[in-house]
């Protein structure tokens, strides 16, 4: 369960402050795929950095579970970003001299997995995500972008964390693609138990996750619930 | 894979960069290492000449040398006042006397004075006349050679001029002492048959041998030693001194101790130190041993400069990895760890070819360091610079070990050069590690 109270972030720009998120409350229950839409510079990413920890708040709360991580100190904010979320980023970020193997098995080394244990998970996680153990050998520059994306979804399910945050996760992929990185997404909602929040401007993204809203200038302006069949993932 | 191989495998992320970073460490830990080689190869040589000359300085009254020369005598107060100067670690007094076979001895010369005695002689030099009847006159007539009476405050090879002094039988006299007992050499107790225990005259009084020394060397067999305040009874010479020999604490030393000396005694001493003329010696060496040590240090700033420069450059490059692995986990010590490794990859790799390069180019590079520091020395001596006699042999040799200066070539080198990476590595990582530090984990975001 993710929840959130209040949150707002306020920026100092030269031409003065800046209220990129203002006043946000929301819900997103255990295992439900959320989208976040909003226009360019209606404060998405900035929301999505404050949920992984990546940027801390102005005021508000933020609670994973039983919680609320605007209260952690530095190391408990990387044991958070460590074990309880994951991230999918729209330019995967990689890192480009690590296989794509290594790339899964990166998080796992931050939070003391075994050696072999990491490997095995790593390599059950990328079948899962449809690479096959020819492509997992692959550096990310030989592997194409649906490719690269499964890969960094796999990196996100490392540690098996309760909350998948993807910032416009289909953005640098074709429409067919994105399509099925989408059901992929939303096949690991189910399956895996994870709450997964993706920012995307992709309208059609959208109607295919269980909750949608909408920001615009910093504040929720909207929340629509979905309610259709779940279907099952496609490889890319 | 851990932490530290990750930044291994990062060195070579970009292999024209990592061989061109490669190149430039190792010139700048070659240079290193060559100018630590010359340093330590020219500090040995400094320490070697300097212990050559020792850390004693002779002090004889002005314008007196042995038997020659005239002035006025020192005194035992003017040693005393010595003693306690700065940097004084010993003093030790003699007062030489000549005995004249026959008139002031019952002791026979064990030299003959041969064609150099005669020569002296006609010189004007120190020899005695002959015994009556046995002259002959000019260069050619004969006499005997006075035998020398080393009065000394301390029996020690120096008293009679040797290197060595070993006693063939009897003991050394005990030379803080007032008695009528001597030490004589193996020559002069043969030409005398004398045994430990026999007694010889000096002047009026009868001295009991204590002691035969051989000191390794004719003349100095041919001597008497004894303490210091019987000659000077003896001879008629009471609380005066020949010659003194002064120890410096240390022989860094000698110098400062000189000065204070010749501060103390004024005119009325001549005070030599072989480390004054050894100095002049030395001064190419010491010019080699600064070029070693500036260069040596240059070298070292230019490794951590590149090295800086590089790492600097490599995070500013990677900030959105660095947000990353912040992001999904990553501590900043692990950060940090990651890209130290990689400097000290592409460093110890620097080091390697570095090293290679420096041992191959130590000898040509030091025979280059001495051949501009001697043409440097002989420009600037001069035709009017410089000593003669004991500082040329001096300056003598010191041009000539100057000119056999060879890099001595050690595991310890080995070892420098690699700490010398390690430093450079470190030293040039510590900033781009601060900024690793700040990166905020939120610069993943970026351009999102």
């Amino acid at each position: 369960m993710l929840i959130v109270e209040n949150l707002s972030k306020e920026f100092n720009s030269g031409a003065g402050p800046v209220q990129a998120v203002d006043s946000i409350s929301f819900e997103v229950p255990e295992g439900k795929f959320a989208a976040i839409i909003g226009k360019s510079g209606s404060g998405k990413s900035t929301l999505l950095a404050l949920l992984g920890a990546l940027d801390k708040p102005t005021s508000g709360a933020i609670k994973v579970g039983d919680q609320d991580i605007t209260k952690l100190g530095d190391q408990d904010l990387i044991k958070y970003r460590r074990n309880r979320i994951g991230f999918v980023f729209q330019g995967y970020n990689l890192v480009p001299n690590l296989t794509a193997l290594e790339n899964v098995m990166l998080p796992m080394e931050f939070a003391g997995v075994r050696g072999a244990e990491r490997k095995a998970r790593a390599a059950s996680l990328l079948d899962q995500v449809g690479i096959t153990v020819e492509e997992q050998s692959r550096k990310p520059s030989r592997l194409s972008g649906g490719q690269q994306q499964r890969v960094a979804i796999a990196r996100a399910l490392a540690n098996r964390p309760q909350l998948i945050l993807a910032d416009e996760p289909t953005g640098n992929l074709d429409s067919t693609t994105g399509k099925l990185i989408v059901d992929l997404l939303r096949h690991l909602a189910r399956t895996e138990k994870t709450t997964i929040l993706a920012v995307t401007h992709d309208l059609e993204i959208a109607r295919q996750t269980d909750l949608t809203f909408r920001l615009a200038d910093g504040k929720l302006v909207g929340e629509e619930r979905h309610a259709r069949a779940q279907r099952p993932a496609v490889a890319a | 894979m851990s932490t530290i191989v990750r930044g291994v495998r990062n060195a070579f992320r970009n292999t024209i960069r990592t061989g061109g970073v490669t190149v430039i460490l190792a010139l700048s830990i070659g240079l290193a290492l060559v100018m630590l080689l010359s340093l330590k190869t020219v500090q040995a040589r400094i320490q070697t000449v300097k212990q050559s000359i020792g850390n004693t300085i002779s002090v004889s009254p002005a314008g007196a040398r042995g038997f020659d020369g005239g002035g006025e005598p020192l005194t035992q107060t003017d040693l005393d006042a010595v003693k306690s100067l700065p940097h004084v670690s010993g003093v030790v007094a003699s007062l030489n006397d000549r005995l004249t076979p026959i008139t002031d001895t019952s002791l026979a010369s064990a030299i003959d004075p041969g064609t150099l005695g005669n020569r002296f002689r006609s010189r004007g030099g120190d020899a005695a006349p002959a015994p009556a009847g046995n002259s002959s006159g000019g260069a050619t007539r004969t006499f005997t050679i006075p035998i020398m009476v080393s009065g000394v405050g301390q029996v020690t090879a120096a008293a009679v001029n040797a290197t060595s002094l070993k006693f063939t039988s009897g003991s050394a006299v005990d030379a803080s002492g007032k008695a009528n007992v001597a030490d004589i050499g193996t020559e002069l107790a043969t030409k005398n048959n004398l045994k430990v225990g026999s007694t010889f005259t000096y002047g009026t009084t009868t001295v009991t041998v204590s002691g035969i020394f051989d000191a390794g060397n004719k003349f100095a067999n041919a001597g008497v030693i004894m303490p210091i305040a019987t000659v000077q009874t003896l001879s008629a010479q009471p609380g005066q001194i020949s010659t003194a020999t002064i120890t410096a604490d240390d022989i860094t030393n000698v110098p400062a101790a000189v000065t204070a000396i010749k501060a103390k005694l004024g005119t009325k001493a001549d005070v030599v130190s072989q480390q004054d003329t050894a100095t002049n010696a030395i001064a190419p060496l010491e010019n080699i041993k600064t070029v070693s040590l500036y260069s040596l240090i240059g070298a070292l700033t230019a490794g951590a400069v590149i090295t800086f420069l590089t790492m600097l450059m490599i995070v500013r490059e990677r900030r959105r990895e660095i947000g990353v692995l912040k992001a999904i986990g990553a501590s900043n010590v692990k950060i940090v760890v990651q890209f130290v490794a990689e400097a000290v990859t592409l460093t110890s790799m620097g080091a390697v070819v570095g090293v290679i390069g420096g041992l191959l180019l130590s000898n040509p590079v030091l025979k280059l360091l001495v051949t501009t520091s001697t043409s440097t020395s002989t420009t600037g001596a001069g035709p009017g610079g410089g000593g003669r006699g004991f500082a040329r042999i001096i300056g003598g040799f010191g041009g000539q070990s100057l000119q056999n200066l060879q890099a001595v070539i050690g595991y310890d080198i080995l070892l420098y050069g690699l700490l010398a990476a390690l430093i450079i590595a470190v030293v040039g990582s510590a900033l781009p590690a601060w900024l690793i530090a700040k990166v905020r984990p939120a610069e993943v975001m970026r351009g999102e």
